[in-house]
């Protein structure tokens, strides 16, 4: 059967352009008008008194300084390890790290940090390590935790990010490089570095927004009042001073330096590759088959593994007392029914909120590339990212002054946390789709567009194959993040009824420390059985026949 | 399939029917610590559903600030009937909001370190801020503040933000209160011992104290309570103070625009009765408001009993946050 343009469901371009574009106006809607309300309320101070307070003034130096080391150091740490991880696409245990690389970003921070603090901190068994062995003395409560800990969060997934676009350098470049037996060096400038590229300024700035807006980390680790973002200010105004002009304007500063960053990434990030990636044998670099070279890798890999493997641990030993408590209360086997509610609770505002972030992703992508005009693609991408911006306790209160008569039943309540948990995975789901959506070739997309293969059908035959598994990734991302999520929550009034963050804290809150320690544990135990999960239904189905008329499936990174 | 999965999972959270309103319910915004399913919040409902043919809604807010700042945002056209969980702290600029009314209770039954005639105010319970130490790393604490104060460096503790956090906040007004404008120097010669500073105490108390990375803490006096009662360990025990500690009140109020006043009042009169009141000690972890006799637990005696509540009053503590809190910012930031 000819492919007829009329047929095809959904190929209007239409399609592709207005649901994307309806979707960026609206984040940009809300989140100028979540700004506008609270300026509505009061009057804006004036700029001038923002450069004549020396609080300020040392609050967005301080802000920018850690950001800026922060971006850099999970970027050096980043950047080997992906490389490494895809010179070596077969060794034990390699899914497994690959797992717990994306497990670093969604844990909830005060867990995190705990962890942390077991490895790091002065009775941790790093610090007892480098002080009796190594004769350095470490404290961990300054600048140097607070990089500590946001490369701890940062880099896995800044190397989750970086693995996917090298694997999705075009075949034909790698089975060249292989040819010529490229030493690390040029196979870096000819391959890696090329697929790396295009998301490496979105990379960035997702990282240094991440970092910029941190708040409970910088005040643990910061060890005093001299470590504080612009985060921790807006919340002092808000909540202590109730000067919502202030907040206003310091969320307005947050927005201008991390806006125009991501301004600039949007104008020097993606472009289409531009070689053919068609699928021939596959053909590996031989940089990483000597034995030397995988003995420097292994030992690199290891430090890292141990970097990420050590506060987990904590997290495991400090968990399981309490364990016992939750799932054998009398002896026998019996889930908490606290518990269980709160788990249920949690999955049913992280699954449909994963769902929706990666709808509207795709959508926003779609939408980039349907038109021509440049200024489109760029607004939607900024749009994308506008949730991390904005401070969420600025647009959680201009938003409730907005919706203020309409907002009330808790059931409300809860549809509104997915809606604003979708919202704030929004950035990283788009950062996992953005390179396999764009990997489709110009020369593939004439050809196809030459043959008519439109809408559903060219989703379906021509982006589905090459997104299913970056689109499993987004998908346990989106969801990871809602489950951890307690900011969202905590902003609007729950019933009674916790969530497994909200319920973390309500046990911390009462002493109930071993209770609190099992709960954290169970949580990344589930984070963990989702991202397996995602990544088993990312696996394509291995059907022979589907295999063979879908040429492009066999092109699929071989990560697993 | 699981496109299935997904569309039930999404009617089910987006079908989910409103709590099926009583003839009367009484919303009462108040924090998690309060109505989480072992604090007292649960067993207060049950028990004060029992006297009237009506139902309480518990809407759990973040923190007690957090209540403020939803009553204020709401105005006029708030759901509350009663707002539990605001302290000495905030009292004073949840007044100016001018949303709370009168209690008209008796407090003839209060039992405070402090003589309370508020006309708004109703206090549920109360405790001193205090250091928590423990006494496997610390067997000789310092006894006053001054001592702490001029402790070698070597000596860690960590202590609350008092632009985030209660406890924070009370220290600040805790130092000042003692030392008045000697206050941002004994601040200066303290930040020497402070470890870090966190944004709230489960912050703290969770990720660094109880993984021994400092000996004492800033929390509350009642704290070893719980520890003693539930965890069955003397581990940890509060520090007494020569200078005595600061007082925090928890308190509730009844909200203005309410058109169940009546009923709101008889919650008010109910919270200062022993029913309400003996699910204090163990599931706040505060002192009663009101005398329990001996139906107070037994490790309440081994408590510190300091002899002095250190207090300011709610207006001059809203007048002067900000100017001290700027000191304390310039004296640790220099």
């Amino acid at each position: 059967m000819l492919p007829n343009r009329h047929l095809a469901p959904f190929s209007r371009s239409g399609w592709r352009l207005w649901p994307g574009l309806a979707i960026a106006s609206a984040l940009i809607v809300l989140s100028v008008a979540g700004m506008g309300a609270l300026v509505w309320e009061t009057s804006l101070p004036s700029v001038n008194e923002l450069w004549q307070s020396r609080y300020l003034r040392t609050v967005i130096t301080f802000t920018v300084w850690q950001a800026f080391l922060s971006v850099v150091l999970s970027l050096l740490v980043a950047i080997p390890i992906a490389r490494i991880l895809a010179r070596q696409p077969s060794f034990p245990g390699r899914s497994v790290l690959l797992r717990l690389m994306e497990l670093s970003l969604v844990l909830p921070s005060i867990v995190a940090v705990s962890g942390l603090i077991s490895v790091y901190g002065r009775q941790g068994w790093f610090t007892g390590l480098a002080n009796d062995w190594l004769g350095a003395s470490w404290n961990v409560y300054g600048i140097n935790g607070i990089v500590l800990a946001h490369v701890f969060f940062n880099a896995p997934l800044a190397a989750r990010i970086l693995l996917q676009a090298i694997e999705s350098a075009p075949a034909s470049q790698r089975r060249v490089a292989a040819q010529l037996g490229l030493g690390r060096w040029w196979y870096w400038r000819a391959v890696e570095w090329p697929a790396v590229k295009p998301v490496m300024p979105g990379l960035a700035a997702l990282v240094f927004t991440l970092c910029f807006t941190s708040f409970a980390i910088v005040m643990t680790l910061g060890g005093g009042p001299a470590a504080t973002t612009i985060e921790v200010a807006i919340y002092q105004s808000l909540r202590f001073e109730f000067d919502a002009g202030r907040a206003a304007l310091l969320a307005m500063v947050q927005l201008a330096i991390c806006g125009s960053l991501w301004w600039m990434a949007a104008r020097h990030g993606l472009t289409a590759s531009l070689l053919p990636d068609r699928q021939v044998a596959s053909h590996r670099s031989r940089a990483g088959s000597s034995l030397k070279a995988r003995l420097a890798d292994s030992a690199i890999l290891g430090c890292f593994v141990l970097f990420l493997i050590m506060p987990l641990a904590a997290i495991l030993l400090r968990g399981l007392p309490g364990m016992g408590m939750a799932f054998f209360p009398e002896g026998s086997f019996v889930v908490n029914p606290a518990l269980l509610d709160a788990t249920l609770r949690s999955l049913a505002i992280a699954l449909p909120a994963g769902l929706m972030s990666v709808t509207a992703a795709l959508l926003m992508l779609a939408c980039g590339t349907a038109t021509s005009r440049p200024a489109f693609t760029r607004l939607t991408d900024v749009a994308a990212y506008l949730p991390l911006m904005v401070p969420p306790l600025v647009l959680g209160t201009g938003l409730f002054l907005l919706f203020r008569p309409s907002l009330g039943a808790s059931s409300q309540g809860l549809v509104l946390v997915t809606l604003i948990n979708a919202m704030m995975a929004l950035p990283f789901v788009l950062q996992m789709l953005k390179g396999p959506m764009g990997s489709l070739d110009s020369a593939s997309r004439q050809q196809a567009d030459q043959l008519g293969v439109l809408g559903w059908y060219r989703w379906r035959w021509l982006h589905w194959p090459r997104l299913r598994r970056p689109l499993a990734l987004a998908m346990a991302y989106g969801t990871g993040l809602s489950l951890g999520d307690f900011g969202v929550i905590a902003l609007f009034g729950t019933p009674g009824q916790p969530t497994l963050p909200v319920l973390l804290y309500q046990q911390l809150g009462s002493y109930r420390i071993d209770a609190a320690a099992a709960t954290g544990l169970w949580l990344v135990l589930l984070l963990l059985a989702l991202f397996s999960l995602f990544n088993r239904l990312g696996m394509p189905a291995r059907k022979p026949g589907l295999a063979a008329t879908s040429p492009s499936t066999a092109s699929e990174p071989e990560h697993a | 399939m699981l496109n299935r999965a997904f569309t039930l999972l999404l009617l089910a959270i987006t079908s989910v029917p409103a709590i099926a309103e009583k003839a009367t319910t009484l919303t009462i915004y108040t924090h998690p610590s309060f109505a989480a399913e072992w604090g007292p919040g649960p067993a207060v409902k049950k028990a004060f559903e029992q006297t009237c043919d009506c139902q309480i809604n518990y809407v759990v807010l973040n923190s007690g600030g957090d209540i403020l700042q939803r009553l204020r945002l709401e105005g006029e056209s708030t759901q509350a009937d009663l707002v539990l969980g605001l302290d000495t702290a905030t009292m004073e600029t949840t007044r100016q909001t001018g949303l709370l009314a009168n209690h008209e209770t008796d407090l003839a039954a209060l039992d405070l370190p402090i003589d309370w005639k508020d006309p708004v105010f109703v206090p549920y319970d109360w405790g001193y801020f205090a250091f928590v130490y423990d006494t496997e790393q610390l067997p000789n604490p310092p006894e006053s503040l001054e001592t702490l104060i001029a402790a070698p460096n070597d000596l860690k503790i960590i202590i609350q933000d008092p632009r985030t956090s209660t406890p924070g906040l009370g220290l600040l007004l805790w130092m000042r209160n003692v030392y008045g404008d000697q206050a941002p120097q004994k601040w200066q010669q303290l930040s020497g011992k402070i470890l870090t500073t966190t944004k709230s105490w489960s912050d703290g108390y969770f990720s660094l104290f109880m993984n021994g990375e400092a000996p004492m803490i800033l929390s509350y006096s009642t704290s070893p309570a719980y520890h003693m009662a539930v965890d069955k360990t003397d581990r940890y025990q509060a520090v007494e103070f020569k200078e005595g500690h600061y007082l925090q009140v928890e308190v509730a109020a009844l909200v203005k625009p309410s058109d169940k006043k009546q009923l709101g009042r008889a919650f008010l009169d109910f919270m200062l009765s022993a029913d309400f009141q003996r699910h204090i000690p163990l599931k706040n972890v505060m002192y009663p408001a009101a005398d329990l006799g001996d139906e107070l637990p037994a490790v309440f005696d081994q408590l510190i009993q300091p002899t002095e509540a250190l207090y300011f009053d709610p207006k001059a503590v809203n007048e002067n946050r900000r100017k001290w809190l700027n000191e304390w910012l310039d004296a640790m930031t220099r």
